[in-house]
This record gives structure tokens, C-alpha cells and sequence, in this order.
């Protein structure tokens, strides 16, 4: 399965939290502590609608948690 | 692994178990005959029964065991995952369909279009559970 073509900045945000956990971040966002997990590992390419909602968890913009890969082009 | 996936696999198991038992138990030396649709009858009664307490049993067990995450719905992963093993089944349900219905203008038995058409059921549901393990496991 190829990776999506972004990274993202979650586990570095949830450490800035109060080392805030997967399961934490989870219940906030309104998905489970896997889908969190996948996520962060690139294995998941969340929804528009839950990675606003991480981003605004975090109380960041939505570039400043998920960034596009240039090498991905 | 999450209770959802070890549910999946449960039911992978089970399924492989159970139709690959109907398949090899079946009386094949009949299967050209009026009885061979008994037989299938026959054999998918007891088949269904034990898939039905393999399932509520195994089930149990496990939720017993994973009481944290029994109250978790399905999130919009899991919906993603279930819907693209749905997708995927749906070939071998169209190949298997149009096989039968070849197979009827050949003059196929009744009992060899209720098998084939019981295998094409096996293939996807096996199809569907194994592409959403996939999925969970390699991710995207």
C-alpha cells in the first residue's frame, strides 16, 4: 500500500500536550485510538473533516499538523 | 490488535472452517441428481447453526476480555475499510454469478448451480473480511 503523500506532526503536538495519548486525542477528535495510531505512522489518510479536527485540538492550523510531501510530485 | 479486528478474524476463520467443511464433506458422486439439493440442504442447517454459536460464543469471549473497547463505535477508518471490502467482493460475486448463468443455459444441475453459487457466497464473504484485515493491518 503506498504511503499518502504527506507527513504529519501529531505525536510531536500530543508530547507539546502534555503528552496527551493516542486514546486522548482519539476521544477528542471523535475516532478510535487505532485510527489515531494509523494515522500517525502514514498508514491512514484521515478525512478533510478529522484533520481539522486534530488541527484544532492542538489549537494549530491545519499546515502546521499535516504537510505535503514535495517529493510526492 | 483491536477488538474489531480480532472479531474479523474470528469470523475468517470461522467462515474458512465452515464452508471449507461443506465443500469436502459434500456428497459430490450426487451431485447430478434431485438429491444433491437435499444434501446441500442438509449440510448448510447444521453449517449455519455452528457458525451462529462459533460466532456469539467467540464473540462473547472476546468481549469479555476487551471490555474497554466493546462501547467503541465503528469510527470513519473502520466504515472506509468496510466499504472497500465490500467493493472488492463484489468481483467475485458478478464472476460467480454470470458463471451460474452460463452454467444454467449448459444444463447444469440445480445442485451444481446451488454449489457454485454457495461458493461464489464463500469467495466474497472470505473477499470481503480478508481485504479489511488487510487493510487494517498494511493501512491507507
Amino acid at each position: 500500500m503506498a504511503k499518502p503523500p504527506f507527513t504529519n506532526d501529531i505525536r510531536t503536538l500530543r508530547f507539546l500536550a502534555g503528552e496527551m495519548t493516542q486514546g486522548e486525542l482519539g476521544d477528542r477528535v471523535g475516532v478510535t485510538r487505532q485510527t489515531i495510531a494509523a494515522i500517525e505512522q502514514g498508514k491512514y489518510s484521515p478525512s478533510l473533516e478529522v484533520a481539522f479536527r486534530i488541527a484544532h485540538t492542538f489549537g494549530k492550523p491545519l499546515e502546521a499538523v499535516f504537510q505535503w510531501d514535495e517529493s510526492a510530485d | 490488535m483491536a477488538l474489531r479486528e480480532k472479531i474479523h478474524w474470528v469470523t475468517l476463520v470461522t467462515m474458512a472452517a465452515a464452508f471449507g467443511w461443506y465443500f469436502l464433506v459434500y456428497p459430490w458422486q450426487i451431485a447430478d441428481s434431485p438429491a444433491g439439493v437435499w444434501a446441500t440442504a442438509g449440510l448448510l442447517v447444521p453449517m449455519t447453526i455452528a457458525i451462529i454459536v462459533v460466532m456469539t460464543v467467540a464473540t462473547a469471549f472476546l468481549a469479555i476480555r476487551n471490555r474497554a473497547e466493546v462501547d467503541i463505535e465503528e469510527d470513519e477508518r473502520d466504515r472506509s475499510f468496510h466499504m472497500r471490502g465490500t467493493h472488492y467482493a463484489y468481483y467475485p460475486l458478478v464472476v460467480g454469478i454470470w458463471i451460474n448463468i452460463f452454467l444454467i443455459f449448459w444444463g447444469v444441475s440445480q445442485a451444481q448451480q446451488l454449489n457454485l453459487m454457495l461458493a461464489t457466497l464463500a469467495v466474497a464473504e472470505l473477499v470481503r473480511i480478508g481485504a479489511q484485515l488487510y487493510l487494517y493491518r498494511r493501512g491507507t
